[in-house]
Order: C-alpha cells, then sequence, then structure tokens
C-alpha cells in the first residue's frame, strides 16, 4: 500500500546504494539482490549493560501511540514484577535477576527492555492467513487490523508470545509494537529509540548494528558474553540483544533454534500440490481396477446362468 | 527441525529401524487374525426383531417390497419369482390363527381378487386379496403345521406363497412401497386408532404396543365383518359368516 | 406410484407432506413431546443465549482464554476433535465408491450426513471462537496468506464442506422428487469422492500442521514434525470408530426407517476390522515419533504417563479389542470399543491444542462453563439436524425413486 512505497522510496533514497529490490515479499533470487534487501534492513541494538531503568522509552512509546501512560513511571517498585507488553502497551523494561557477569565481579542492576522483535523472518506473518501482520523490508512487522480475522494463530506461532488480544473488546484487535514504522516511513527514528537518554538503544541498518556489537562484545577488557541475541535466533530478529550476565536472567528464550519459524510448516505445505497431482490417478486407478473387478465377476457369475426370466 | 546430537543420531536411528522392523514382523500376524474369519458365526439378521413401538411406529414398513391396499405385500426375488405375504397390520387386525387356506400350487391368481383365506381360532375366516397376477409356484409348508408363524412374522417365517409373476410392471404401478407405503400404513393405524382409543384407552399415541387381535377387541360379536373391510374383501357377495 | 390410492389418503400440502411427517400440524406438535427433544431443547435454551452474550460481549467475558493460551476447547474439540470425528464421510464414501466394497453402500449416506453435519458445526464452533467472524470471506477472496497453514485449512474446509453439501443432494433429491436433478447428483459421486478424498488428506493433516509452528510450546512427547501423518490417520480410525458409534444409534432411534435386510452387524464387524488396522498402524507411527526424537526418558514424566495413557489406553488397546471383537463376531464389544476410541481421538485433539501445549506456561487454561455451555449446545444442534434430515429424508433407508438400488 500506499506507506509501503513510500517507505521504500524514502528507504532506497537514504540507504543510497539499493541494486533494484524485488517487491515486499518475493524472495531475491540473486546474492546481489539479497545483499540490497539486508542492508536496506533496520535495527535496534538493545545494550542491556547501558540501560538504567528509567522507562523513557515506555512513556514515549505510549504517547506516540495515544495510549494511556505506564504505570508507576517513577516508582522503581515495579521491577519486582516480571512484566509482559499487553494491548495498552507495546513495551515494557523488566529487571533482570542480580547476577555476576562474566569476570566474577558483581554488577549492578541490569534492566531488558522487551517488545516485539520484529524477526526477519517472523513465525507470526507466515502463520497469518490473511497477510494482516506483514513484513515489510526494512524491517518493522506491521499490522494490517482490517484484515484480521482473529483467529489468533499468530500468538501461538510467536515464540516470543508478542501479540497481544484485545479479548475484552466485541471488536477485537491483535496489538503489539509497530517499531514505528509509520515515523520510520518519515525518515524519523522509532519513539523509544530517539527518546532513550543512556543510549542503551541504537536504531539503525541491521548490518552495522551486528558490526557494532562484535565491537563491543569482542573490545579488550569487554564484560560482555560474547554472542548477541537475535543475530540468529528464529533466523534473525531485528531488536537485538546484548549482555554481561546470563540471557536467562534476563528472560530471554534460550530453546529458540536458529531455524526460521515459517521453515517449520514449509515442509508439509510443499507436500499440498502433490497430494493434488497425485492423489487423482491413484484414487481413479484403484476406482477403475475395483470396477474392472466387478465386471468380470458379473460376466463369471452370468455365463453361469443357464436360463433367465 | 528437532536438532539432534550428532551421537544420540546414531542411536535414535537404530531404535526407529528397530521398531520399524518389529512393526514389520508383527503387522503379517496381526492382519491375518483382524482379517481371519470369525469364530463365532455372526447371527443371522435378515429381519430384525420386532422392535419396540411407539406412536405411529406400530407397523415398520420393510423398504423391499410393495404392499397392496387389501394390506398384502410382494417381494420380487433374484430369481424372477414374487414372494407374498400378508402385512404387520393385517397380522395384528385378525389375531390368533387357526390355519390358513392357500391357494393350490399351479392356480392363478389375480391382483384385486381374493387368493387365501385366513381362519381365526374362533372358526371365523376372512378372506385377503392378491396383491398381484400370477401363477403359484410354491406355497409355504410350513404354515400348514405351524399357522402361527403368519401372525408372528409375516414378513419373515410367515410369507404365504410363491409365484411367477405375469405382469409384474403394470401391478407395481397400484402398489405402494418405501414412504408412500408408510404414510399409507400410518393413515391405516390412525384409522384404527380412532375407533380404537375408547377400548384400549392406554395403548394410544404415545407408547404400547398394538394388540393381537385388534379387530376381536373392537367388536367381539362382528369382528370379522370389521376385518374384512379393513382388508378390502366385504363384498356383499359374500355370505360367509 | 399408485393412482389407486387416492382414496384411501387425503390430500395433504407439501408442507404438511415433508415437513410435518405427513401429519396434521397439531399432531405433529404432540409428536416433539419426547425426552430427548426436551432434553436437547433445555440444552438449546440454556446455550443460544450464552452464544448471544458472547458475540455482544467478546470473548474475554465468555470465555477463560489468555494472552498466554490463545486456543481453548472451541478450538481443541469443536474444530480439530469435530472435524477429525466428521472424516466418515470420506472414509467410507472410499471404500464404497473408489474401493468398490458395495456391501458399505447403506451406511454411505448417514457417514456423509454425519460428515457434513460434524464439518458444519466446526466450523460454527470455529465462528464462535473468531475475534472478528465477519472477515471470513477475507482469507477466500481478499487477502491470500500462501504460507500460511491455516490459509490452507481455510480453503481446504470451505471446498469440502461445499463438497460434503453436494455428496449429501442425492437424499435432498429424492425427498422432493426432482428427478433429474437426482441424475445429475448422482452423476458426480465419484468425482466428488475423489476430491472429497484430496481435501480431506490436505485437510486432516493441515489441522495438526498447524502445531508445528510451536516447537517450544508444545510438549516435546507431542511435537514432532509428523503430527500432520498423525492426525491423518487418526482421523480414518476416527471415522471409522464413529461410523460405528452413529450406525449403532441410528438403528436403535429410527428403527422404523431402516432397511430391514440390511445385516448392520455384518457391516460393523468389517468396520471394526478396519478400525483395529489403522488403529495398530497409528501405534507404531506414534512410536516413532518418539524414537525419532529421542524422548524416551520423557515417559517417566507426569507428561509422560498421561502420554502412555493415550498411546496405549486410547489406541493400542481398542486396537486389540477391535481384533478381537471382530474375530468373536461380539458386536456389543465392538460398539463400546468404537466409542472408547471416538473419546481416545477427541483426547489426543485436547492434548496437542489445549493440554500439552503450553504445558510449561505459569498459567494454565482451563475452559469456562460458557465454553463448554457452547460445545455442548452445537453438538446438540447438530444430532438435531441429523435427526431432523433422517425422519424425513432417505438417509437410512431407500427410496422408491433410486429405483431400489441406491446409489
Amino acid at each position: 500500500m500506499k506507506l509501503n512505497r513510500r517507505l521504500f522510496l524514502k528507504v532506497a533514497g537514504a540507504a543510497g546504494a539499493v541494486a533494484a529490490v524485488p517487491a515486499a515479499t518475493a524472495k531475491a533470487s540473486t546474492g546481489e539482490a539479497e545483499a540490497a534487501v539486508s542492508s536496506a534492513r533496520r535495527g535496534v541494538l538493545v545494550d542491556t549493560t547501558k540501560c538504567v531503568g528509567c522507562r523513557a522509552c515506555e512513556a514515549a512509546c505510549t504517547e506516540v501511540n495515544n495510549q494511556p501512560e505506564p504505570a508507576k513511571l517513577d516508582d522503581s517498585a515495579v521491577f519486582k514484577t516480571v512484566r509482559t507488553t499487553d494491548t495498552r502497551h507495546y513495551t515494557i523494561v523488566n529487571a533482570a535477576t542480580m547476577g555476576a557477569s562474566s569476570s566474577g565481579s558483581a554488577v549492578p542492576a541490569r534492566f531488558i527492555k522487551r517488545q516485539c522483535m520484529h524477526c526477519v523472518e517472523p513465525a507470526c506473518a507466515s502463520a497469518c492467513l490473511v497477510r494482516a501482520l506483514n513484513k515489510t523490508p526494512t524491517g518493522p512487522v506491521v499490522y494490517h487490523k482490517d484484515r484480521c480475522l482473529g483467529c489468533r494463530y499468530c500468538m501461538v506461532a510467536c515464540p516470543f508470545n508478542v501479540p497481544k488480544y484485545e479479548y475484552d473488546s466485541p471488536t477485537p484487535f491483535v496489538q503489539k509494537c509497530t517499531f514505528c514504522a509509520d515515523r520510520q516511513s518519515r525518515g524519523e527514528a522509532p519513539a523509544c529509540t530517539s527518546v532513550c537518554p543512556s543510549g542503551a538503544l541504537t536504531f539503525g541498518l541491521r548490518d552495522e548494528l551486528i558490526e557494532t556489537a562484535r565491537e563491543r562484545l569482542y573490545a579488550k577488557g569487554s564484560t560482555y558474553i560474547r554472542h548477541i541475541f537475535g543475530e540468529r535466533e528464529v533466523g534473525g530478529t531485528s531488536w537485538m540483544y546484548i549482555t554481561d550476565i546470563p540471557f536467562e536472567k534476563l528472560g530471554l528464550p534460550g530453546d529458540l533454534g536458529t531455524y526460521a519459524y515459517s521453515s517449520l510448516t514449509q515442509a508439509s505445505l510443499a507436500a499440498v500440490p502433490f497430494v493434488l497431482t497425485l492423489w487423482p490417478p491413484l484414487l481413479m486407478g484403484m476406482y477403475t481396477f475395483s470396477k474392472r473387478r466387478e465386471q468380470v465377476a458379473a460376466a463369471e457369475g452370468a455365463g453361469k446362468e443357464t436360463s433367465h426370466e | 527441525m528437532i536438532p539432534h546430537d550428532i551421537l544420540t543420531l546414531y542411536s535414535a536411528k537404530m531404535i526407529e529401524y528397530g521398531i520399524a522392523i518389529l512393526f514389520l514382523l508383527l503387522f503379517i500376524p496381526f492382519w491375518k487374525y483382524v482379517q481371519g474369519p470369525s469364530l463365532a458365526t455372526v447371527p443371522a439378521h435378515a429381519t430384525v426383531r420386532q422392535p419396540a413401538m411407539a406412536g405411529t411406529d406400530w407397523f415398520p414398513i420393510p423398504f423391499d417390497r410393495l404392499f397392496h391396499r387389501g394390506h398384502a405385500w410382494a417381494r420380487p426375488d433374484a430369481d424372477g419369482l414374487v414372494t407374498v405375504g400378508l402385512d404387520g397390520f393385517a397380522a395384528k387386525l385378525v389375531g390368533p390363527l387357526a390355519s390358513v387356506g392357500l391357494p393350490q400350487i399351479g392356480a392363478a391368481v389375480g391382483q384385486g381378487e381374493r387368493a387365501w383365506r385366513l381362519v381365526a381360532d374362533d372358526g371365523r375366516a376372512v378372506d385377503m386379496l392378491s396383491p398381484i397376477d400370477g401363477t403359484i409356484t410354491e406355497i409355504n409348508g410350513e404354515l400348514l403345521k405351524t399357522p402361527e408363524a403368519a401372525q408372528a412374522d409375516p414378513y419373515g417365517r410367515g410369507w404365504l406363497f410363491r409365484l411367477r409373476p405375469q405382469r409384474l410392471r403394470a401391478n407395481s404401478t397400484s402398489l405402494l412401497s418405501g414412504t408412500t407405503a408408510r404414510r399409507w400404513m400410518d393413515e391405516a393405524v390412525a384409522g384404527l386408532q380412532r375407533t380404537l382409543s375408547p377400548e384400549l384407552g392406554a395403548l394410544a399415541q404415545d407408547g404400547g404396543v398394538p394388540v393381537t387381535g385388534m379387530a376381536r377387541i373392537i367388536d367381539p360379536d362382528r369382528w370379522d365383518v370389521l376385518a374384512r373391510t379393513h382388508l378390502l374383501t366385504d363384498d356383499k357377495e359374500d355370505a360367509n359368516a | 406410484m399408485s393412482n389407486s390410492t387416492e382414496g384411501a389418503l387425503p390430500s395433504r400440502s407439501w408442507v404438511t407432506d415433508k415437513i410435518f411427517l405427513g401429519l396434521p400440524f397439531a399432531d405433529y406438535l404432540k409428536s416433539l413431546a419426547t425426552p430427548g427433544n426436551f432434553l436437547a431443547g433445555l440444552i438449546i435454551a440454556i446455550g443460544v443465549p450464552v452464544i448471544v452474550y458472547r458475540f455482544a460481549f467478546g470473548l474475554g467475558a465468555s470465555t477463560n482464554l489468555s494472552q498466554t493460551n490463545p486456543w481453548g476447547i472451541w478450538i481443541g474439540f469443536d474444530m480439530l476433535a469435530g472435524v477429525a470425528l466428521a472424516a466418515g464421510g470420506y472414509t467410507i464414501a472410499t471404500a464404497v465408491y473408489i474401493f468398490g466394497l458395495k456391501e458399505y453402500h447403506s451406511i454411505v449416506r448417514p457417514a456423509i450426513l454425519t460428515g457434513f453435519l460434524g464439518y458444519l458445526f466446526a466450523v460454527l464452533g470455529l465462528t464462535a471462537d473468531l475475534g472478528r467472524p465477519w472477515n471470513l470471506p477475507v482469507p477466500l477472496f481478499i487477502s491470500w496468506g500462501g504460507p500460511s497453514v491455516m490459509f490452507e485449512i481455510a480453503w481446504c474446509v470451505v471446498l469440502y464442506l461445499t463438497v460434503l453439501g453436494l455428496e449429501c443432494l442425492p437424499p435432498v433429491f429424492e425427498w422432493l422428487g426432482w428427478k433429474k436433478a437426482l441424475v445429475l447428483a448422482t452423476k458426480a459421486t465419484i468425482g466428488l469422492t475423489v476430491l472429497g478424498v484430496i481435501l480431506s488428506t490436505l485437510h486432516q493433516s493441515s489441522l495438526g500442521g498447524l502445531f508445528l509452528m510451536a516447537p517450544t510450546k508444545l510438549h516435546p512427547l507431542w511435537y514432532s514434525p509428523f503430527i500432520p501423518a498423525y492426525f491423518f490417520i487418526s482421523s480414518i480410525a476416527a471415522g471409522l470408530s464413529m461410523v460405528i458409534v452413529e450406525s449403532g444409534l441410528s438403528h436403535r432411534a429410527f428403527r422404523s426407517r431402516i432397511d430391514h435386510h440390511v445385516d448392520l452387524d455384518k457391516l460393523v464387524i468389517g468396520l471394526a476390522r478396519g478400525a483395529s488396522i489403522v488403529l495398530f498402524c497409528y501405534f507404531f507411527v506414534k512410536l516413532q515419533g518418539v524414537a525419532d526424537g529421542g524422548r524416551w526418558s520423557l515417559l517417566a514424566t507426569g507428561y509422560g504417563y498421561w502420554f502412555l495413557v493415550e498411546v496405549l489406553g486410547f489406541i493400542l488397546l481398542p486396537s486389540l479389542v477391535f481384533a478381537w471383537a471382530a474375530r468373536h463376531a461380539n458386536v456389543s464389544l465392538i460398539r463400546w470399543t468404537a466409542a472408547w476410541t471416538v473419546l481416545g481421538i477427541i483426547v489426543n485433539r485436547l492434548n496437542v491444542s489445549v493440554i500439552a501445549l503450553n504445558w510449561n506456561a505459569p498459567e494454565r487454561y482451563i475452559p469456562s462453563w460458557m465454553e463448554v455451555t457452547v460445545s455442548i449446545t452445537l453438538v446438540t444442534l447438530g444430532i438435531t439436524a441429523f435427526r431432523w434430515i433422517v425422519n424425513r429424508m432417505p438417509v437410512l433407508n431407500e427410496h422408491e425413486l433410486s429405483g431400489g438400488r441406491q446409489i
């Protein structure tokens, strides 16, 4: 739609050297085109060692989305419980449990901002039967609410349990972080990354962010755990995390493979054309065979009879 | 898609192959067992046991035969002959039988013409009409010994005779089957119930079974006249008592 | 038909004849006062307001669904189990029309009717579950999510419902007496059957394929790349068992309408043999799934025991009992085993969608009383529709229009 095209043009202009990119969902057929799409992807690097838990990101998000202010914005007691996003709050910040960094010394409290990961090959988009959830080439997984049936398969498919449902509404929608796709189409950064005072959130091209992250991880004397969460998990996510405490303490799932979830169902869907092609001859063959046997049996039976009425 | 560690993969594969071989070994005897002949003979269910009847289901209609308004049925058989009998309504109407007077083998009967006589155990007799034209080829010998069979199992053991039909197709146009036969039967029952209900009391629409010898209950003195009315054999020329 | 019965039968309106079973309206109403109808009426009287409430006030007010557990029994039972148990339609149709097992043709029609109503009410259950059911035309006509398994299911179910509806037309045309339409409808039978098998293979397996997307949420004993195969194979056993159960109940409930010279017991024994073999293979396929994932150690956990209950108690056991009962011509035992197998299919579908899904989530799902009510109401409506149709149309018996030989 119009938004996508404008977004695409802006990105092409901003990136400067983008080769002809195929349409939003067509697979890139050459390495060059793939690199071009990849280089156009936006992402965010979340450096939890820099997050101070101010929750300015939460406030900015609710402001641009016309949602109620987050609860207890200036009360650190909110960190006592592990929260999840909900239908009116697309992002939340949780505190990690206190833990030792890889160097063994005690570390200050760590915080982690959670929101939609905007996966490179999102499970939700591949699950959605009407493309209500749709991956845009530059990163955001956007929601076209007019198409949505409310089947909630996206909620089952998402390994991060991101999509939230408006169960209390008689005309419910799925709610999740939009990566400020509309702001990005205007050339702006997402609201949360714009207000982060401590530099924990860095918005930019995904490939560049990975480089940045690697520099930090492998710098001399770095205390980071040498893993970028989201670089390859579930085929890669736009929001990536680096930290100096074990990732489980941040609440990030540790049992995700590196395969994209869309690949899980492709094998069984690939069987569909095979069934459509092979079942008819198989079944008609059996039908013909059994009809033939009937005819032969009937002919033999008739041959045995000597008189008719 | 489940990530395997290469070492467990070896043992997993061995187990899988093992299970597959085990299955194949077990499958052949299992198939033989399942497809083998039944150790017990299946009881023949050519006719269903008399069902508990309620409402208008007093006289269920078997759907493989043709009915004549005189409450007789004809069933074309695979060998080209036709089996003839009386229907459940007639059986219950007349009640316990002393004998059944069947036509002789070789005799010709006509559709709508008197073909046999039911003699009740009180001596009164009621004739019935043949459902089709034909020549008698066989009569049910069992009825000579146990005439109750005609009353107890009119669609099965109580068949009356078999004949070679002459004009089966033409005859069929005057006969009822399937849902039309059912409606006709329901009408006959309804008609009977209108006369019956004061007498039979509880044996009404919602439960109960038709009583053997319904005609006798309605009109003990002249039940045979009533029966002949229903069985369409109440000709004025017939002077039977 | 007969022209000499004009005197015997009073002329009746079409409505009286076809709808009110030939009875005058007052008598028809009186005949409806049976205990079965009373129970059904009670259930529907409670259920319909609940359904209205659900649509008026939303899912949150009427269900126990949550952000962690987005799917409940309307998906697990009404949709998944409903579709599996409606598989008798394509199973028996294949046996009769493709494999040429003509002796089963007396149960083809009730099997297809059960299938059609099963799918219809599964779709109604789905409609109750959808947040925005008025968008149902979207995946069909407006926006196509090709890579989605759900998309394939949506198309297959819509097409298959149509196929089943068409397959149900011959008894309708016989009931209405439309001879030309009947001939046309009957000619389409083989094509519709083949199409039905194809569509059934696709969506029965895809309903299982939905859960391929949840490797971290579905318990490893139930999660397998072979879930689609499990669902497809078990649907065959489900269909055969459901036909055994349905035919037993129908022959008792509709005594006066059945064809008296059909030996149902012999057919049931044949179906039991088939179900036995299918369940036997299904058991081994499930076993292979455990081996493939190297999951043996999990069998010793709580969920492992439950898995064993499902696999040994509801798959292997009925397979062996079906085999024994068929050999000993014990029809009553076959019927009980069939009901047991039906229960097992329901257990399996609920396991995959509700019980073993999110097994390790902090918040578990228990259906609300309204969800249970709606499910029971939909089943009751389905049974009532079945009875209404069977009491009027030649489903359990042959019609004179078919020339005594039912197609």
